[in-house]
């Protein structure tokens, strides 16, 4: 305080005069040199981050939901394939609800190991899309324990070794994920083959995504 | 805010303001929240996941826990800003790419500018007056130079 008394003069002048006896001139500031010492590393590693996704070298997770958000792709592989229809309640006063009361009817499908082609995800935003594509070149998009509920799914589809009309809490080929309540129809197979999919969801939970050719961006028209 | 009257109650946000990293842990309280409200997925889906997909809320929660606490206190701030970046860029990995890159770029930006804060600064100074100053400075400098050379 005694320094500012000393320089009267460097106060800026007449806009703040009013309150300057409740305000101490000297204020914390931040010190651009100093913030640089940990921007510029943290934008290296941020975009080592991004590069390294772009390769499929790093899987990245998602989960979304509440939201719908459309996925397509033109083929997707899977070994370990369970489907069983479920009920998702949204949190209480979600504003997303609208006039369903909350509550949305759903198709989990889990697929433990999956390959997709030309993956395009995308979520709309209110005028605007955010759209997320990858494994559009050589290399695939691979995802483990992909655990989707939607609400539309299209597209053609092969199985082997399907088993339908199985109860639900009684799958045993996708894994620890795919069981679903009791009393609840379901199917199951070994492996899954379908092109042209495309599917809306209201989430996608614990996917492990390797996403190569990661291309992230915003378009006013979704997948 | 209806107790307090409007003219007494900005000075002392403003007071309030100064004497920590403001923006810096808003921004980074903002990130935080803006990676949790992308995941949505209920919590014993979460859990029957297990680990991995609890990372995912991890991660977002302590960006936000990390900015709360820059802003009420500001003396760990150092500690708080590192980890707050680390734990922003690994929600890449975790949280949906970030929340979808918005989180991860408001949680680095808060972490950087917590990061290069400091307390009791000078008033900031606009540019033209410190030209001016420059000039002024110079000018008192030139003639001196002239005088130091002779002696020499």
């Amino acid at each position: 305080m005694a320094l500012s008394a000393e320089h009267p003069s460097e106060r800026p002048d007449g806009a703040t005069a009013p309150d300057a006896g409740d305000v101490p001139a000297r204020r914390g500031r931040v010190r651009a040199r100093r913030a640089a010492v940990m921007a510029v590393p943290a934008t290296l590693v941020a975009a080592g981050l991004a590069v390294l996704t772009a390769e499929g070298a790093l899987g990245v997770q998602f989960a979304i939901s509440g939201m719908p958000f459309t996925v397509t792709a033109t083929e997707l592989k899977g070994d370990g394939f369970a489907q069983f229809g479920g009920m998702r309640e949204m949190a209480e006063g979600s504003p997303n609800a609208g006039d369903t009361g909350g509550q949305v009817v759903v198709v989990t499908s889990v697929i433990k190991k999956a390959t997709l082609t030309k993956l395009c995800q995308s979520v709309n935003l209110g005028g605007t899309n955010l759209v997320i594509k990858a494994g559009g070149g050589k290399n695939k998009v691979r995802a483990s324990d992909l655990t989707t509920d939607s609400t539309e799914l299209s597209g053609n589809a092969r199985f082997t070794n399907i088993e339908i009309g199985n109860d639900a809490s009684e799958l045993n080929k996708a894994g620890p994920q795919g069981k679903g309540p009791k009393g609840v129809f379901s199917q199951q197979s070994d492996t899954v083959r379908i092109t042209e999919l495309r599917q809306t969801n209201y989430a996608t939970t614990a996917a492990v995504f390797r996403l190569p050719g990661l291309k992230l961006g915003f378009s006013e028209s979704g997948c | 805010m209806s107790g307090v009257p409007r003219g007494k109650f900005r000075p002392a946000f403003r007071g309030w303001r100064a004497g920590r990293p403001f923006w810096g842990g808003l921004l980074l309280t903002l990130g935080g929240a803006e990676i949790l409200l992308t995941l949505k997925a209920s919590l014993d889906v979460v859990l029957h996941v297990g680990m991995q997909g609890l990372a995912g809320y991890l991660l977002p929660v302590v960006m936000l826990l990390c900015g709360l606490l820059i802003l009420f206190s500001p003396s760990q701030r150092l500690f708080y800003s590192v980890i707050g970046v680390l734990v922003s860029l690994g929600s890449w990995v975790t949280s949906n790419l970030g929340g979808f890159f918005v989180g991860l770029l408001l949680g680095v930006a808060g972490s950087c500018c917590t990061f290069g804060w400091l307390p009791d600064q000078e008033p900031r100074v606009s540019r033209r007056q410190r030209r001016k100053e420059a000039r002024a400075a110079k000018a008192v400098a030139q003639p001196l130079e002239r005088e130091a050379g002779q002696t020499a």
